[in-house]
């Protein structure tokens, strides 16, 4: 019956639930960036390519911690705070002399907790994922905040040269590890959520739990799982931070968790649950980055920069409602 | 006297058509002043269809409305407010967090210069209150005050808006004896005041109290009104009941063999209580009651979903423990839930996910990968064999009819050996040839030794496919019968024995 669409690739391809938005947004970012080009031809040029890749990867990883997020239906507001917490925790233990690599994974220890906290309160005691995420969002920064002692840290020293190497300054086959961590991270977790048992129970969450707890899927599995994949993205972020400046800030990743939602409702994820994909993410933190880079060379003040994203960020979700609100009207009348 | 007899509401060969059924057909009412009108019949006999029409929530598409013997047309919200007509909902609609001062007023509030005179209608409410004998103050948060003070709260507002005809729809199910005594003093009071109620419910116990006339529906018709002390209540049954099946129902019959499942005292709250029963190899249990009779709740607590509070369920003679729905499933039990939109579908994903969900396990591999082939397979089977009509299995499950979306709900469960499969309300809303399909699939289920639950509120289709049927009543199984010896008039004796709530000597 369906022999056809198998048949050909592209229609294969257009069927995945979501690739519409992402192909919209795809053309929007290809669009942004001939602009941006025309204005400034630097901006393809090899650096700042190199350069862009950078600054777009840690707002990708945070980008997928808040859509895995997203797609139950929930939301994480605690990612900012986890990427300065975890800043600042592998920063202290660095500037105390402790092995880098093992402080990495205590500063993991240390997120995965928060991650399993937050699933605890949404899924577990049933209370609304903002106010609770908004609690361990504040929790957590008071925890960066404390870890050196209310100071920002010292430099993380010569010791750990290998450390900001492996997050930030090292370069495979010319480019920065960061994006190389990032695309690891993004393949493994989009294989995740569209190959596994788990990703599809993230998807019948987040689109009616009532049904997919008669399915038997756990609610509280499912849900805590989403934070703690969000909690592990926003604690790399937050090594990357401190390899990148060589000691810890207590405000790092400021925002960072509204950042994440813009990515992920610019690639098409939406807010009420069940719908999107990774691909998305990654275009949407790509908008994101390229809007940054490319006003900046333009030589748009930072307010500027501000306002244009915040439209951006209003029109695609606007997109989104206008879209999906025609489909519904649709369905109603079928009935 | 002549006064009395008055009649204030008379509605004359009323006809509602739904797409697809007709829901009203030629039917009249009578409604005199000062009098409790009794409306009776079984759950789709059409009682709600007709209060809606007389409210103003449906317009009838024939027939005439009289008001005081004035003609009134159609009957929208607000005119059905001017003529003084006002519904006190089964679920009580108020705003839980306002005192009861502010329901009794929402809406309508009083004011001066755009403030609210909240101490003026603090003081009206209190008149009504106290005008209804009832204790309740009016600044009391509504959401504080048990379930039966909040219906007299909207009867208060109801009168604080000139009602005179009051429609209560099942009015004493969530309430306790000495609640009920009191809701009947208020009714009474009311009725001297010359106010007119249609009262439903399903409680004929509790009639005799209160009403002084009936009227009898069946099947969108009417079928009698007289006095209700005309009537016994083998009468009112058979009047109640007696419905015409006019579907074939395409039932098998198949060599009963040994116990399949049983469940064995199960409590779970109110609404499932002691509830004991075999289902055994080839044969269907129909599970029949009213509406509110606790089988969706038997069925949630068997599989899972509610917690219970005991009782033991045994499959193939061993003891199985189900704490989620997820040991149901592994254990073989599947339930077909009877909100498909709320509890059996996720809309926003496609039907062969849909259908896939809670087949993961025997999709995946170890490290828990979906087999994007063996996921294709399954789901291409279970929708050709269940004949589902759809353009893609990739479209959204949103976008089916209703048959069709039911049967991604039956189709889900199918690729799994399960030994029990549970319906609850499986053919309600759909259409004939979807249902007829359904019934064929519980069948072949049945010829495959596969034990069926059948849970229906339609009588006929329970007669017409199970083989035993138990019927349930206030949260209890009153009764089995056999296929042979049942018959409509006695399944609703069994599905009304609800116990006494009223003491006798109370009059």
């Amino acid at each position: 019956m369906n022999g056809n669409v198998k048949n050909n690739p592209l229609k294969k391809v257009l069927q995945i639930r979501g690739m519409g938005q992402v192909l919209t947004v795809t053309v929007g970012l290809i669009i942004l960036c001939i602009v941006f080009g025309i204005i400034n031809p630097t901006f393809f040029s090899f650096r700042n390519i190199n350069n862009l890749l950078r600054q777009i990867a840690p707002i990708l990883l945070i980008g997928i911690g808040q859509s895995y997020v997203l797609i139950t239906g929930n939301i994480d507001l605690s990612i900012g705070s986890v990427v300065g917490m975890s800043t600042m925790i592998s920063a202290t233990l660095m500037t105390h002399g402790m092995n880098p690599w093992l402080s990495v994974i205590i500063t993991l220890i240390c997120c995965i907790a928060v991650g399993l906290a937050n699933g605890l309160l949404v899924a577990g005691c049933k209370l609304p994922p903002f106010i609770a995420t908004l609690g361990t969002m504040t929790i957590a920064r008071g925890i960066a905040q404390i870890a050196n002692g209310n100071y920002n840290t010292d430099s993380i020293g010569a010791a750990a040269e290998g450390f900001r190497n492996f997050f930030y300054y090292g370069r495979f086959l010319g480019i920065f590890s960061t994006v190389w961590i990032a695309i690891v991270l993004w393949v493994i977790f989009n294989f995740i959520l569209s190959r596994t048992r788990t990703g599809r129970h993230i998807y019948a969450v987040g689109s009616n739990p009532d049904a997919a707890k008669l399915s038997g899927v756990s609610i509280l599995g499912t849900t805590t799982k989403v934070y703690v994949v969000a909690s592990i993205c926003s604690c790399i972020v937050g090594l990357t931070q401190c390899a990148s400046a060589g000691m810890g800030a207590m405000d790092a990743g400021n925002s960072y968790e509204l950042y994440a939602v813009a990515a992920s409702v610019i690639g098409g994820v939406s807010t009420l649950g069940g719908q999107g994909i990774l691909l998305g993410t990654v275009i949407g933190a790509a908008i994101w980055g390229v809007l940054q880079n490319g006003l900046q060379f333009a030589g748009a003040p930072v307010a500027i920069r501000n306002i244009v994203i915040g439209v951006i960020v209003v029109l695609s979700v606007l997109l989104d409602v206008v879209v999906r609100g025609g489909k519904k009207i649709k369905i109603q009348k079928n009935k | 006297m002549e006064e009395k007899e008055r009649p204030v509401v008379e509605m004359e060969h009323i006809t509602k058509i739904f797409p697809g059924v007709v829901a009203l057909d030629d039917v009249s009412f009578e409604l005199r002043k000062g009098e409790v009108m009794a409306l009776l019949g079984e759950n789709g006999a059409g009682k709600s269809t007709l209060v809606k029409i007389l409210s103003g929530v449906y317009t009838k598409d024939e027939g005439t409305i009289k008001i005081d013997g004035v003609d009134v047309g159609d009957v929208t919200p607000q005119s059905a407010r001017k003529h003084g007509i006002a519904i006190i909902h089964q679920e009580l609609n108020m705003c839980r967090h306002l005192s009861v001062a502010e329901n009794i007023f929402l809406g309508r509030e009083l004011s001066k210069h755009g403030i609210l005179s909240s101490k003026e209608m603090e003081k009206e409410a209190e008149r009504i209150l106290s005008s209804l004998k009832i204790d309740i103050s009016p600044s009391t948060i509504v959401g504080d005050l048990p379930v039966s003070k909040q219906q007299m709260v909207e009867i208060a507002k109801a009168l604080s808006t000139n009602a005179r005809i009051l429609i209560m729809d099942e009015p004493t199910s969530a309430l306790s004896d000495k609640e009920i005594n009191e809701l009947f003093r208020i009714i009474r009071d009311l009725k001297e005041h010359g106010h007119s109620i249609i009262y439903i419910s399903h409680r004929l116990e509790e009639l005799k109290h209160i009403v002084d006339r009936v009227t009898i529906m069946r099947d969108g018709h009417f079928i009698t009104r007289a006095d209700f002390s005309s009537l016994s209540m083998d009468q009112i049954i058979s009047y109640m009941v007696g419905r015409e099946i006019k579907e074939k129902f395409p039932h098998v019959e198949t060599p009963v063999g040994e116990t399949v499942f049983s469940v064995k005292n199960l409590n779970a709250g109110k609404m499932v209580r002691n509830v004991s029963f075999d289902v055994r190899k080839g044969e269907i249990l129909g599970i029949a009651g009213l509406m509110g009779a606790g089988r969706t709740e038997t069925t949630r607590a068997i599989f899972g979903v509610d917690p219970k509070e005991g009782g033991n369920i045994h499959l193939d003679g061993k003891e199985i423990v189900i704490r989620r729905p997820k040991d149901a499933i592994k254990a073989g039990v599947v339930l077909v839930p009877e909100d498909r939109k709320k509890d059996g579908l996720c809309t926003k994903l496609s039907i062969r996910e849909n259908i896939a969900l809670p087949n993961l396990d025997m999709l995946s591999d170890k490290a828990s990968v979906i087999h994007s082939r063996k996921e294709h397979k399954m789901v291409g089977d279970a929708i050709s064999s269940l004949s589902v009509k759809l353009s893609s299995a990739e479209a959204n499950a949103a976008s089916l009819s209703g048959g069709n979306q039911q049967k991604i709900v039956v189709g889900k469960w199918l690729a799994r050996r399960s030994r029990v499969v549970i319906f609850d309300e499986p053919t309600r809303g759909i259409d004939v040839a979807a249902k007829v399909e359904i019934y064929n699939l519980m069948n072949r289920l049945k010829e495959n030794g596969i034990a069926v639950v059948f849970v229906s509120s339609e009588l006929p289709e329970i007669l017409g496919m199970a083989d035993r049927i138990a019927v349930m009543c206030d949260g209890e199984i009153k009764g089995f019968l056999q296929r042979g010896e049942a018959t409509q008039e006695k399944i609703m004796a069994l599905a009304t024995q609800f116990e006494k709530k009223i003491v006798e000597v109370e009059l």
